[in-house]
């Protein structure tokens, strides 16, 4: 354990694909002027759903990032994470093709559905057609395991990988592999989420929760935390950060941007909201307790947010229970309600945001949201300045995964 | 009856539609003993060229034509079962 300890997990790379950005600065000035992306889901096929809004990535062009024989072969969910692992290494100053060490990176995804659009077009051509007309990739592109297979075969990378698939908090759960992983001894991490949930098959799949909103206006679809919530809007891309071993960064001379300090997780069952407030307030406990950190150092909590009335009070209580008297003074934010929930992209967007945010000084709003029902310090209408040093995020999931992730700032590390 | 016959330039526009692969067909008839590799073009990509041709000539390819190394063996294959076929 104290070796473990030894080594700290730097984040070193971020690279964000977003309905708000299709980069990682474009995505943190839209989160912080709290610039809303949620709009009437327009992509073919989709229209005539009962899910209306959600977050849609437009003007996505990935030629520009990955090569054309990978996107021939991969679905929309791999198009955004090999896009924003190009950008995250691209910031990591971390070559591809044939890295002089391709052992010491390795990748880890999580993903909550995989590739749905490519499945149902070689599956609409298998029915259509024949199977004859079926094309060979889709043995590998519908896979939720596709994204970190092919980005380690795109850029080389040889070191352990994985994929999570423990429902939207695998977001934060991977993040944690991959410190772990970093821990070991391996030299650096790809890692993070994406997901391409906004077509006709996978809308289908997603119409069965009963916590989908199917609001019809954009800037009401999704209002956790206020009595007038009624669901939560998905979304669609992710992020993918470079999680490297603090010293080889240093060594390296690249910035350490944020350091992965703790993390815990719980499972409570699928849609018992009232049950996840322990379960969470317990994965807050043992991601402060791996942190060495106490409640009171925690300056900003960023809400899983479900916009579900008995999940918003389950998750106010649980950040009550499990930091005490701070849990109603600490400023809290959910910038995910101008995007939609990215599944299990959405926590890994907030660490993008929290790591923004603690460079910046700045917490950023809940956009859509004013007046809330909870004890919560919830900031809203535009940022709030903040000395910030100590970031919680919180992601729970629909099937009952619940997840908390401390980050701490980067040139804080190494007091 | 006419016997088909595949060309340099029908499998590199193949190559291009079915794995995403650019090569110019120049190229692959001066040397046409580069391997697939080289390009990029791995086994299930030749696999989805396989079954092109397969629906567009309405025959069967033998078995394990996608492991052709290169597209003069590949080349040979098809056009020697087509003219069987035919």
């Amino acid at each position: 354990m104290s070796s473990e300890r030894a080594r700290g997990a730097a984040i070193t790379g971020i690279g964000v694909i977003a309905p708000n950005g299709l980069h990682a600065d474009a995505y943190w000035k839209s989160v912080r002027e709290g610039l809303g992306a949620l709009d009437r889901i327009t992509r073919e096929g989709c229209e005539d759903m009962p899910l209306r809004v959600g977050g849609e990535v437009r003007g996505f062009d990935p030629a520009g990032l990955i090569e054309e024989r990978f996107l021939v072969q991969t679905d929309r969910f791999t198009h955004f994470g090999m896009a924003a692992a190009a950008l995250a290494l691209d910031e990591a100053g971390l070559g591809r093709g044939d890295p002089a060490e391709p052992y010491s990176i390795g990748v880890v995804t999580a993903a909550g559905s995989g590739g749905g659009e490519f499945g149902q077009r070689e599956l609409q051509k298998l029915w259509g057609q024949g199977s004859k007309f079926v094309g060979p990739y889709q043995s590998i592109a519908w896979f939720y395991a596709a994204s970190t297979g092919q980005i380690s075969i795109w850029s080389g990378f040889k070191g352990p990988c994985g994929v999570v698939a423990s429902d939207e908090a695998g977001g934060l759960d991977a993040i944690a592999h991959a410190a772990r992983t970093v821990r070991r001894g391996t030299g650096a991490m790809v890692v993070g989420s994406a997901e391409a949930p906004l077509a006709p098959y996978s809308m289908v799949c997603q119409l069965g929760y009963p916590e989908l909103s199917t609001a019809e206006d954009p800037d009401r679809a999704y209002l956790p935390f206020t009595e007038r919530a009624r669901g939560f809007a998905p979304a669609e891309g992710g992020a993918m950060l470079v999680v490297e071993d603090e010293t080889r960064a240093r060594e390296r001379g690249t910035d350490i941007r944020a350091v992965v300090a703790g993390h815990s997780a719980t499972f409570t069952g699928a849609s018992r909201w009232e049950e996840s407030r322990e379960g969470l307030a317990r994965a807050i406990k043992g991601a402060l307790d791996e942190a060495g950190c106490a409640p009171e150092e925690i300056d900003v909590v960023f809400a899983d947010a479900m916009g579900v009335p008995e999940a918003d009070r389950a998750e106010a209580l649980a950040i009550a229970d499990a930091l005490g008297a701070h849990g109603s003074r600490v400023p809290v934010t959910a910038p995910k309600t101008g995007t939609g929930r990215a599944y299990c992209a959405a926590p890994v967007l907030d660490v993008v945001s929290a790591v923004f945010a603690m460079e910046n000084g700045l917490v950023p709003p809940t956009p859509n949201v004013f007046d809330i029902c909870h004890d919560l310090d919830l900031v809203m209408s535009r940022a709030r300045p903040a000395e910030l040093r100590t970031a919680l995020v919180l992601s729970r999931g629909l099937m009952g995964s619940n997840a908390a992730l401390v980050v701490r700032r980067g040139g804080d590390s190494a007091r | 009856m006419i016997t088909a016959e595949l060309t340099f330039d029908d499998l590199a526009g193949l190559m291009k539609k079915a794995a995403g692969v650019t090569v110019d067909p120049q190229r692959l008839k001066q040397s046409p003993d580069f391997p697939f590799d080289s390009v990029g073009l791995d086994s299930l990509g030749l696999l989805g060229i396989v079954g092109e041709l397969e629906n567009r000539y309405g025959q069967s390819l033998p078995q394990d034509s996608e492991r052709c190394k290169t597209p003069r063996e590949f080349l040979d294959l098809v056009n020697s079962t087509l003219k069987a076929g035919a």
